[in-house]
């Protein structure tokens, strides 16, 4: 994870208003459980609107990247709820996504605002991450929902 | 960090036992714990530590998946083929 590599682009996302919430392992190492990540998993509101912000704000952090345009929104609206886009000259990627099963959506995730230098950063809460990696199969998930539990004292309700 | 509203981390940083992993992958799936005044330091100081001695090359772009699931899987293809190629150079 490149630090001033991911402030630009979470910057950019706020200068287009780009409406998301971070999820995944960022969001857990901005909560204090730490491990070495090079994605940056977003939940983005499906609306046509936001992924052209979104786009927008990729073309400011990654200015010269043609392969920004194939971040549609036929397809994150559609059949691709999940996009990922490794930009062309960054050390970090992104996994840009609109829903998760019928269990996430932007708008069902409980989020809250947090400022990292000066960047306002729309963060998914312990207890939100906590149930996404619960219900999830995956070993890795398993053991960061352990841990956030714990760490969280978080209950099953 | 600082929240801008009702914090979810206020808790102490803990002492921690020494752990042994079998590699620097098993290594990387066990989160560490950081006190919430600097987590998001330690945490990209992190990632730039395993960056440096784990370095991975991905395909750049934009690539589609019709699940997280199927996201995951082909994130776990192009690691292990980046490990591969790493153990070539």
């Amino acid at each position: 994870m490149n630090r001033d590599e991911l402030l630009r682009a979470l910057r950019a996302f706020e200068v287009q208003g780009v409406e998301y919430v971070l999820i995944g392992a960022t969001a857990m190492g901005f909560h204090g459980l730490i491990r070495a990540t090079e994605d940056v998993d977003l939940m983005i509101r499906a609306t046509p609107e936001n992924v052209v912000r979104l786009r927008r704000a990729f073309q400011a952090a990654y200015p010269d990247d043609p392969n920004i345009e194939e971040i549609r929104a036929e397809d994150l609206l559609g059949d691709y709820p999940a996009v990922r886009y490794y930009p062309l000259n960054g050390e970090i990627f992104f996994d840009i996504l609109t829903r998760l099963g019928d269990a996430a959506s932007y708008e069902t995730i409980e989020a809250k605002i947090y400022e990292v230098e000066g960047v306002r950063i729309r963060l998914i809460t312990p207890r939100a991450l906590y149930r996404i990696k619960k219900a999830s199969a995956r070993p890795l998930d398993r053991r960061d929902a352990a841990a956030l539990r714990e760490r969280f004292q978080l209950g099953d309700d | 960090m600082r929240p801008l509203c009702e914090s979810d981390s206020n808790w102490e940083t803990t002492e921690l036992p020494v752990e042994k992993y079998r590699s620097i992958e098993e290594m990387n799936s066990a989160p560490i714990r950081a006190g919430a005044g600097n987590a998001f330091e330690r945490f990209v100081r992190h990632c730039a530590r395993y960056r440096k001695i784990a370095r991975r090359r991905y395909p750049t772009g934009v690539f589609k998946f019709r699940s997280l699931e199927e996201a995951q899987a082909a994130r776990e293809v192009e690691s292990a083929r980046a490990v591969s190629d790493q153990g070539r150079e």
